[in-house]
This record gives C-alpha cells, structure tokens and sequence, in this order.
C-alpha cells in the first residue's frame, strides 16, 4: 500500500476514532475504545505495521501523519475522559446524598462530676494568686483534726462539729484515737510541718459529719481549705483575696460581705457571704430574707495553731478558709438537692 | 438564743426596725438567723369581758357567753370550761384571721349563733394551753387590739460557743450598745428580805472546790405555788421555754435574763437545811427530774444533802427536791461549776440543757450573786415569797480582772489596716473594755477585760474587737504584696488529665459514698467483721457504717440506681480513696474503678448497638496507658474471685512488670446481689497509686525513620488453651529489635483447623533504624519467629 492510502486510513481511522469516543457513556467505555484504536494491538499499530512497504523517504512522513493523528486523538480522549468522569462523580455523589435532618452516629457522652470540677475550679482560681494544691488523709486523729487547731477535748466548741469516730485506733492513747475528718482544716497544720512560709496551700478534700441526711445536710461532703501565711499576710489581703475568687465564681459585679465569725483556729474569725444568688438581695428563702448567703469561714490563723505547725506567732501571721464545695457547685449550677451528688443519676450528671 | 426585742428594750433602747437592728448585730458576730413577729398573723382580735356564762340549751359540753367589746356585745358559744364572767379574755371577732390563717366567721354552733371566738393561748400561738381561754390581766383595756398589747418580735440570734455571756438578753443587750452606741441599763436588783437569817436554815459545804468554785445559796418560805404573770408566760413562750410555775419560771427568767442558770430544790427535801457539794459515790443512784434513775460514781459532781444526792449540780435536778404544788419554801441555788466536768457529765447522760449549756461555757464569778438575788426578787414579786435575810456565800471576793497586754501596731499589722491606738482605745471602750499604758514596753497596752468576757485572753483577741466594733466593712480589701511560694507540681494534674480522657471516651465520672454497709463488703468476700476493715463507731445509718476497701460496690449502687430510671446504657468511673488497717495504722488508697453495663457503642438508624464486656474495658485500659504515656500494658491470667468475677474473663493488667490492677467482667451472682438487673458488666480497678507512678515525667520524642516498614502476616495454629500472650511473646522475642508493631487482627476457630485449634493472625510490622531491610532478611527472620513458635508453642504456621 502506498503512502497516501496509508494516510487516508489514518484519516479514517481518527474519524472512527472520534466517534467512539464520543459515543463512549462511560470511563470504562472510553478505555475500551482507547485500547481499540491506539492500544498495543490496536488500528493504529496494525497500520503501522504497514510502513516497512514503504519506500524509505515516505517513512517519516507517515510516522509523522500517525503522530498527528495520535496528538488529535489523545485531545480528543483526555476531554471526553474529563466530561464522563465528571459526570459519574456527580452521579455518585448524588447517589450518596443524606437526608440534612437525619441524626449523626451516636457517641456515648460522657460527664464529669459537678464536686469534682467544682474543687477544680475553686483550685484553679486561687492558683492564679500562687497557691497550690497539697492533700491530707480522709481518716485523721483527734489530735490533728481538733487539738492542734486549738480545739481541746470537752471544749464546748466541739458542738459545731458532730464527729463520727473510728470503731478501733490503732493506739490506746487519746490523742491518737481516729476519726473521720470533719473539716479539711487538719491539712493546715500538714501543711506547716511540710514546709516553710511563705505559704499558699490549698487542700481539697472529702470530710464527714455526725449529721442528719436534708436536702442542705449529708454525712459525707467536700471541702476546700486555704492557708496562706508570711509575715505580712493581713485580714484587708483575706478579703482582698476572697472579693476576687467570689467574683471570678459568681461575677464580677455580686457584692460580697465580711462579717466577724467564730472558729477556735482562726482569731480574729470571719464569716464570708455574697449577695444571695437567687433573688439578688430581695430577700427569699434561700438566703432566710437576709438577702445574703454565707459561702465560707475563714480568719487569721490563731497563734496557737501557728506554733502548732511549728511557725512562730510573732514572726509568722496568715489566714485560713473553708468552704463547702457542695455549698459552691450548688450555688454555681442551681442545685437544690445536696443528695443528687451521691447519688449519681445521669439525668443530673449528664446535664453538666 | 431567741430574744424578744420587748423584754431586750428593758436593757437597751432600740431606737432601729428589727430588720436593721438584726443586720447591726449579725454585722457584729451576732448572726440572726431570723425574725418572728408574733401577732402579725392576728387580725381582728380584741381584748373582751365575759357579762354572762350559761350552759348552752343542748350540748353539755358548750357554753353561751355574752362578750362586751368595747361598745358591742356580742354571743360567743364556747367550749373551754375556765371561764367566769368578770374575766377578761381575747375575742376573734366576725372575719379574724388566726394563726395558720384560720378565718373566724358567725357561725352556728349546735343551733346557736356564735358571734366569733374566744381563743386559748395556743390558737394565738402565744402559750402552749389549749385547753383553756387565754385569761388577761382584769386591767386589759377593753377592745384593744391583741396585737398591740402582745404583738413582740423575737430575734433568733445564733451565740458562738466562745460568747456564752450572750446567751442572755443582759448579754445581747450589750452587743447592741456596742453596735449603736445607746448604753446599757444594769439590771437594777433590790431583794426584799425579812425574817430569819438565811444561815438559820442553810449551810452548804463544797467537798470538791476544783469543780465548784462559787456556791451562793438563798431561803424564800411563804411561796403560793401557781401560774406567773401572763407577760412572763408570753416572754418566757417567746423565748422558747414552756411556763410551768411562778417558781420554776423564776429561775428560768433569771437564765434568760441574765444567763446565769438557778435551781430551786423544795426546802423540805432539804435534810437538815445542809447542803454538801461533792463528787459522787460509786454506787450512789438518782432518779433525776425526768424521772429516769441514773447510776453515779466519781465524775458526776452532785448537790446533796447529809442523806443522799439532790441533783446533778449543773444538768439535772432530782425528782425527790423537785419543786410542786405544794411546795412552800425553796433553797435557791447560784453555783459556778467546772465547764468541762458539767459538759462531760451532760454528755454522759444525754442530758444537754440550756442550764448545762451555758454552764460548759463558763459563767462570770459575779453572775453566781446576782442570779441568786435576781430569783430570790422574782419569788417574792410572782409568789409572795418571803426572802430570808442575807446570803449564803461561799466565795464572796470578785478576782480581779484579767488583764491583756496588746501592741496597737501588731494589731494594725494584723487587720493590715491604719488604726491608731487611740481609735482602739475607744472602739474597746464600746464593750466595755478599759486600756491602760503597761508603763513598761512601750507601745504597749492593757486591755482590761469586763469579767463577762471570758473569750478575750490573748493579743488576736484584742484585734478581733477592734475589728468587730468598727466593722469587719471598714477593712478595706487588697490583692496581696507579699513573697510567692516555690513551685510545687500539683498532685492532681495527672488524675485531672486521666478524668478528662474518660469523660471524653464517652464515660460519666460519679462520686459515691466512702462509707458503706457491712453488706456491701461481705458481697466482695470481705466478711463484716473482717480485721482490716475500718468501721465507724457512731455511725449516721446502718448502710453507711464502714469505710470502703473498693470501689466497686458504690458503682454497682450507682448503676442499680439508674437502671430503676430505666437507664441500661451505663459506662461509669470514679477516683476515690479505699481505707483499711495496716499494722494498726489506717492506710488510704487512691483507685480507679470502671463500670460499663448495656450497650458499650450505642445503637441508632445508622449503626446496630453493641453491648459491653470485658475486652472493652481492656481496650480503653490500654488507651488510657498509651494517652497516659505508660506505654503498652499486658493482660496476663489472672483468677477470678469466687462468685465475684466472672470465672472466664478476669484479667490482671500488667506494666513494666508490676500489676497495675484487674480487668474483667463480674460474676451474675455478684449483681444479683447489688440488685444489677444487666445480666453482663464489665469493670476494671485500678491502682491509681501506681498507675501515676508510672507516668513518666517528661516525655521524649524519637526521630522518625525514612526507611519503608515491611509488613507480614503470619496466621499462628496453636492449642486452644495456648495464651494468645504468649504466642505474642515468642514473636516478639524471635523477631527481635527489628518488629516495631505486632497486632493481632484475627482470631479463627472452626474448619479446616482441627477442633481444639485456633488461628491468631497477627502483622509484623518490621523497620530497620538505617537501612532498608532486604527481602531475605526479612524471610530469615520470619523463618526464624516461625521456627520458634514451632519448638517453643508447638505451632504451625497457616498458608
């Protein structure tokens, strides 16, 4: 064959080419008609083969017609490549279209609870003025829980705690019998024999108490005991200090109130209240009309209880408080229940 | 303390409402907790005089009266029987309203018309009678509104036990001269004395002067037993206390008034007019007033007589002096006790009264006098008394004062606010307290100490009235200036970070109780009486009375708890302390328990629920160590306590060779027990002690490998009782340093394998640190896990 037979079959060949092409619906189509005409045993090689009966100077003019044939096809592939796979992504994709207002795979929920990250947060703010958290044991002896802080045995102050004692001590002696903390105030005298002023410590912690079981009551609760001491720390610091952690808990704007208290390990004593958080001072029966609530007890550590950490009163003075975390997180959230903690109910843990 | 503001304005003018004299004194330490008006809820209620008292026509029970009221009369049908024409009585009038806002109204009453009502004492709510009609004062002012004649406003004022003095109205009196600078009025006591000396009928004798410092005694004959003025009965009901006679309302007066508790024996059970105060004999007995005969011995210090014990001085009088009817002459007793032998006997015996309460917290010296000169007034005044001349004292001399030494400057330096001495000087004044110059240290003061203030002993109390006086609010607040504390880690850190991956993992954290029922142990396998468990000697209630030595039973609680809601899906953990003895000392344990009942991926539209059980938890175990930094842990065998685990799928958690806890489910028994109705539930407790332990304190990054890991998989037939961790050890060791990941990703039972066979198809992920691992290397070393597997495991390799 001659070389412009061969060329018009090339000619040809594109032709068909193009039309298969076009006709193709889908990818795979496309490559089956790739394959056919330019594939390894496709048209175009078998009108190649053709080119050994040409004489030597046709030669490179029909590998150059092939080229341009091969060129014109290979544009011709790759856009109609483009068009049907173009078009069966969007096939697919409409295929895989979700109802918008159907649920998500559920997960479970988790929570974490309210006492805890309540002691937390208390814990977290007063870290921001440089105190740190330390931790004392839940069974304490009488001598740490109630002698060192000032508290002598048959002292009539006994009766502002109701303690629950342990069946069997481990000694004989007094001092030593066990008991089940009833304040966290035990940690400041931990505290002061671990380490040396300048203190700010903080001991979070769960305490127990002789009590009847109410809606404000429960034998088992959680406390928050701060001590801070120096030789400069005064009452204006203690207020100072206990303004920023109330506004930083309940807002920035709730007036607080400090008013003289009574405990035997702080003198003088403070009883600290903020504007009742229910009815804003109106007075309700939440704060008994007064339209304030107490939040905690604190004062400046008795000097007795400083020489019982093993400090000197006449160098060393400080403060120290206390607050009922269960008070804080129910105040914080709204509970009105003080059971729902122990109780564990995930209709109330799983709102926090 | 309740104080009725009529009788504390004896002592005080109260020229404020109640409202801003209540906040004055809670300003001042003196917290009220409330303010009752009494006679608030009384309307239309009318002082009325009885003209006429006729049986009513048909019922036995009733009476007609005539009532004139002012103006009007009115007919009243009523039912109590001590009522005379001539008597003045309260009338509810047509459209009063009572307490508990009972509306009164013309009525019929068995066929007659009642015009309104007349009221006992406790329909007022104003004494505890209700049987009789209220009976007034013959000079009550006809038609005066009750509530102006009776109306009071108690305070209820919540007394630290450092003030006892203000357990009195004298006492509270103070401290509102001391909040509004109005003074106070001293009782003003005069003793109407006649007769006989008092030493003619009396002598007492203190044996035990440690536990008596003070006895003052007085002799009152000629008493008419009967009831006291009404104004003392509605004083004495405002302030809590039930009247019971004008003499025994005397000494209760006194101890209201003034705090100082007085007892009266009936002189007659007074042997020989001799008393003797002493310790008691062991053996000797006493039927106390309650009528309870109470065993004595040597703490208890009594008030007897030469034949026996009259009372247990300070607590409780005896049944045998108790003062009656017919009782006409009295021995008035005003004794200073020991505060701590008075407390230990009140406790021993249960008896806690308002007399042994204000006994325990220590009485002034001078009180003993004029609490005896008070009653013995009172006597003569509510029951023709006759008061024997002069008293008898034991311990006449008043101490002198006591006196404290303070720094003006020390003082300011610890209320870190700018007071100078002379400002304190006069704050101390408003309480009585008088400062002298010490005329040695200068800068120095005295203060000397009213004997009332027994709270005031040292420099800090000194400060604490400054502050109190001029006002906790005049502190003015500051962020403080002083040195930091050293850096210290905060131990809670780890267990914070540890709580938030759970919570995220989708599990609720709980706090349950530490104390729990002997129940809840013995369901564990610890028996109620076990040595190491500690136990509560009081405790509040028989299911909280021992301190938990795990975790696990207050889960199961919690998760019985929320399946009566009907919530089975339930994925628990809590941190918290298990207690228990070790060598006689109690040692506290932090742990980590986790719970999952019912479904472990919750099921929807999309996705099929897929319920919980033990491989869960050893998975997320071993999350948590990987998140944790603790590296890989190894669940090893572990059995499973009896009845408790389940038998088959208990595992110990292993890490770098220590035991970090146990992973498993629990046995149905154990939930049955715990009222579980999920028939499977997973759990797992941890030591949380060592699980922070092995958290490392820093941790290090490697560089990451350029080279290709080559991959294998190998399918290992081994036994069935062949552990899966130990085919995992011998690759591990067989392949050496090269095998950076092993995972097991199929686990096949079943043809063609033969019964009792399994397959663990495991991948080796194999990683030269420099070089690229060659084919052959790799085939030698599989060949060689291979070859290991087969000697060590017997176990063939699966194609």
């Amino acid at each position: 064959m001659d070389l412009e037979a061969l060329v018009a079959r090339l000619d040809a060949l594109r032709d068909r080419a193009q039309q298969a092409f076009a006709a193709a619906s889908s990818v795979r189509e496309l490559e089956e008609a790739e394959t056919a005409f330019l594939g390894r045993k496709g048209e175009i090689k078998s009108i190649l083969d053709g080119i050994g009966g040409l004489p030597g100077p046709d030669r490179p003019r029909l590998g150059a017609a092939a080229n341009r044939v091969k060129g014109e096809l290979a544009v011709a592939l790759a856009a109609r490549r483009e068009a049907l796979a173009g078009a069966e992504l969007e096939t697919r994709l409409a295929a895989e279209a979700i109802d918008p207002t159907l649920p998500g795979r559920e997960l479970r929920r988790g929570s974490l609870h309210p006492i805890v990250e309540t002691a937390r947060e208390i814990a977290r703010i007063f870290g921001q003025f440089g105190f740190v958290v330390y931790e004392g044991p839940e069974v304490e002896t009488d001598e740490l829980n109630f002698q060192l802080l000032n508290i002598p045995s048959d002292h009539p102050s006994r009766d502002l705690w109701d303690t629950l004692y342990v069946a069997r001590s481990g000694t004989a002696s007094d001092d030593a019998r066990y008991l089940l903390r009833t304040h966290t105030s035990p940690g400041q005298i931990r505290v002061m024999r671990e380490t040396q002023p300048p203190i700010r410590a903080l001991l979070p912690g769960r305490c127990f108490r002789h009590e009847a079981v109410d809606a404000s009551h429960g034998f088992e609760f959680f406390q928050v005991e701060g001590l801070m001491v120096d030789e400069a720390t005064s009452m204006a610091d203690l207020r100072g200090l206990l303004d920023a952690f109330a506004h930083a808990m309940f807002g920035a704007d709730r007036p607080t109130r400090f008013r003289p208290g009574y405990y035997p390990f702080t003198e003088p004593s403070v009883a600290f209240d903020i504007r009742c958080v229910v009815c804003e001072g109106e007075g309700c029966p939440a704060c008994q009309r007064t339209g304030w609530m107490t939040i905690l007890g604190a004062g400046m550590v008795h000097p007795v209880v400083l020489a019982n950490g093993g400090l000197d009163p006449e160098r060393h003075q400080g403060f120290a408080f206390g607050m009922g975390v269960d008070r804080i997180a129910m105040l914080r959230y709204g509970i009105t229940d003080i059971r729902y903690f122990l109780e564990n109910d995930l209709r109330f843990l799983e709102q926090l | 303390m309740r104080v009725p503001l009529s009788w504390l304005a004896e002592f005080v003018d109260l020229d404020i409402s109640p409202e801003a004299l209540a906040e004055r004194l809670t300003l001042l330490g003196m917290e009220v907790k409330g303010i009752e008006r009494r006679g608030d809820d009384w309307r239309s209620v009318v002082v009325g005089e009885l003209l006429e008292v006729a049986r009513h026509p048909s019922a036995d029970r009733l009476s007609l009266t005539r009532v004139r009221v002012d103006g009007d009369v009115l007919s009243i049908v009523c039912g109590a029987t001590n009522i005379a024409p001539g008597q003045r009585v309260p009338v509810a009038l047509p459209g009063a309203i009572l307490p508990g806002d009972r509306r009164i109204d013309v009525s019929r009453i068995a066929g007659e018309t009642s015009q309104g009502m007349l009221c006992s004492g406790d329909e007022l709510r104003l004494t505890a009678d209700a049987d009789g009609i209220l009976i007034l004062p013959a000079d009550a002012p006809l038609g005066r509104p009750l509530a102006e004649l009776y109306g009071d406003v108690v305070l209820d004022v919540d007394v630290k036990p450092n003030r006892g003095d203000a357990l009195s109205v004298l006492g509270l009196a103070r401290e509102v001269s001391a909040a509004t600078g109005a003074p106070v009025r001293e009782p003003r006591i005069e003793v109407p004395e006649s007769g006989d000396e008092t030493r003619d009928h009396l002598a007492v004798e203190i044996a035990d002067p440690d536990l008596c410092s003070r006895f003052v005694g007085r002799w009152v004959d000629g008493l008419r037993v009967g009831e006291s003025p009404l104004a003392v009965q509605l004083r004495l009901t405002a302030a809590g206390m039930r009247p019971v006679s004008n003499v025994v309302d005397a000494s209760n007066y006194v101890m209201l008034e003034l705090g100082k508790p007085i007892h009266t024996f009936d002189a007659d059970a007074v042997h020989g007019g001799r008393i003797v105060v002493r310790r008691a004999r062991p053996g000797e007995r006493i039927e106390t007033l309650d009528h309870v005969e109470r065993a004595l011995d040597e703490e208890v210090l009594l008030i007897a007589d030469p034949e026996g014990p009259l009372g247990i001085a300070g607590v409780m009088g005896g049944a045998g002096s108790e003062v009656g009817e017919e009782t006409r002459a009295v021995v008035v007793e005003s004794a200073i006790f020991d505060p701590v032998s008075i407390r230990r006997t009140a406790q021993r015996y249960a008896l806690r009264s308002e007399a042994s309460l204000r006994f325990e917290k220590g009485q002034a010296h001078g009180l003993a006098r004029l609490g005896a000169d008070r009653t013995a007034q009172l006597l003569a005044e509510w029951a023709g008394g006759r008061v024997a001349r002069g008293v008898l004292d034991t311990h006449p001399e008043e101490p002198a004062p006591v006196r404290v030494a303070f720094r003006p400057a020390r003082v300011a330096r610890l209320l870190g606010a700018d007071i100078e001495s002379a400002e304190m000087t006069s704050l101390l004044g408003r309480v009585g307290v008088l400062t002298e110059p010490t005329g040695e240290a200068p800068g120095t003061l005295v203060a000397v100490v009213p004997p009332h203030r027994r709270d005031i002993a040292i420099e800090a109390d000194v400060a604490e009235e400054v502050a109190r006086v001029r006002g906790y609010e005049t502190l003015a607040g500051r962020l403080p200036a002083t040195p930091m504390p050293a850096y210290r880690p905060d131990p809670r850190r780890r267990v914070d970070e540890l709580r938030e991956l759970l919570a995220a993992q989708g599990l609720s954290e709980v706090v349950n109780h530490a104390l729990l029922a002997p129940d809840d142990h013995a369901r564990l396998g610890i028996a109620a009486d076990d040595a190491a468990t500690i136990g509560v000697a009081n405790p509040v209630s028989a299911a909280h009375t021992q301190l938990r030595r795990s975790l696990l039973p207050g889960l199961l609680h919690a998760l019985a708890v929320n399946e009566r809601q009907r919530r089975l899906d339930v994925t628990f953990f809590e941190v918290g302390s298990t207690h228990e003895w070790r060598e006689g000392r109690p040692m506290e344990r932090p742990a980590l328990a986790i719970l999952a009942a019912g479904d472990w991926l919750p099921g929807g539209w999309a996705q099929p629920p897929r319920p919980a059980d033990a491989l869960d938890l050893r998975g997320l175990v071993a999350w948590l160590a990987r998140r944790l930094g603790l590296g890989e842990p190894v669940f090893a065998p572990l059995d499973a306590r009896t009845g408790i685990e389940h038998p088959g799928r208990t595992a110990a958690v292993l890490l770098g060779g220590g035991r970090l806890g146990r992973v498993g489910e629990l046995h149905p028994r154990l939930l049955e027990a715990f009222d579980v109705r999920a028939q499977r539930v997973a759990h797992a407790e941890l030591d949380l002690a060592a699980l922070l332990a092995a958290v490392p304190a820093r941790r290090r990054v490697s560089a990451l490998d350029r080279q290709p890991a080559v991959e294998r998989d190998l399918a290992v037939i081994v036994r069935r009782e062949t552990r899966a961790g130990e085919v995992e050890a011998v690759i591990r060791h067989a392949a050496g340093e090269l095998l950076r990941e092993l995972r097991l990703f199929d686990r096949y039972e079943g043809a063609p394998l033969a019964e009792g066979e399994v397959s663990l198809a495991y991948r080796l992920r194999l990683r030269a640190a420099e070089r690229t691992l060659t084919d052959d290397e790799v085939d030698a070393l599989v060949a060689g896990v291979v070859a290991a597997l087969a000697e060590r495991l017997e176990a063939r390799i699966r194609d």
